[in-house]
């Protein structure tokens, strides 16, 4: 694989992987709001 | 995780023996087929659980654990897939590694199954906790004793056959990184899918 390829494949791999930490975060905060209101 | 995928692409070298940079595919197949691994332990655990005491946060828990091993183990076989095009030069190739692997996936698809055809809850938990603890002995079976019984073209296992590591430290440290991230991940997610079904229990009852 080109060095530039590699750059490619790493920032979409940071930008996949950081989209799925901020909506399992979102959902952590989501679900804790929930569990209060019960 | 993102240290992880910097130090996967930027801080790892890649290894001999590979075409081009395909070894770095090791830093997500790998971790994320021993982590199917111990979600598929960890899923006989809380069946074991659950038959020992009954309490349906066992079985939901047991249930949690298998689905995500599946999507670990799909992900796995699919990174492998990928890895085999650029290596073997084909996708599939009969190779024992993923003849098991996808034999693992029939397995707990079936498991999945099972749960969704029974209605009643406590035979449904019943007959799936026994299923599960039947993985414990299919799984390693599968993970560990058919790649080392049988021909294959993979790779020598990250630990192998004199038990030890051959591999170049830096690879070693972003793998056991990745190894952490890929569990600490899975027991999030569980944790997660744990609290939105007891949610969803409590809203039905």
């Amino acid at each position: 694989m080109a060095q530039g390829s590699v750059y490619w494949v790493l920032a979409v791999n940071l930008v996949i992987w950081t989209g799925l930490f901020l909506a399992l975060w979102r959902l952590d905060r989501r679900l804790r709001e929930l569990e209060k209101e019960r | 995780m993102c240290l992880v995928i910097v130090g996967a692409f930027l801080y790892a070298p890649p290894a001999a023996g590979f075409i081009g940079s395909s070894s770095r595919i090791l830093f997500f197949h790998v971790p994320m087929a021993w982590t199917a691994f111990i979600a598929f332990l960890a899923a006989a655990i809380w069946s074991g659980l659950y038959l020992a005491r009954r309490e349906p946060r066992h079985d939901r828990a047991a249930a949690a654990a298998v689905e995500l091993g599946f999507v670990y183990c799909a992900l796995a076989t699919i990174t492998g897939a990928m890895w085999a095009r650029t290596m073997w030069g084909e996708f599939w190739n009969w190779d024992p590694r993923q003849i098991s692997i996808v034999l693992v996936l029939i397995f707990y698809g079936a498991y999945l199954a099972l749960r969704g055809a029974i209605e009643d809850r406590e035979r449904k938990a019943r007959l799936a906790a026994v299923y599960a603890i039947l993985g414990v002995v299919v799984t390693p079976f599968f993970f560990f004793i058919v790649p080392r019984i049988t021909f294959s073209l993979h790779p020598d296992s990250v630990i192998n056959a004199r038990g030890t590591i051959d591999m170049e430290s830096r690879m070693l440290q972003v793998l056991v990184a990745s190894w952490i991230g890929f569990n600490a991940l899975f027991f999030w997610l569980h944790h997660l899918r744990c609290r939105m079904d007891a949610l969803r229990e409590r809203r039905e009852s």
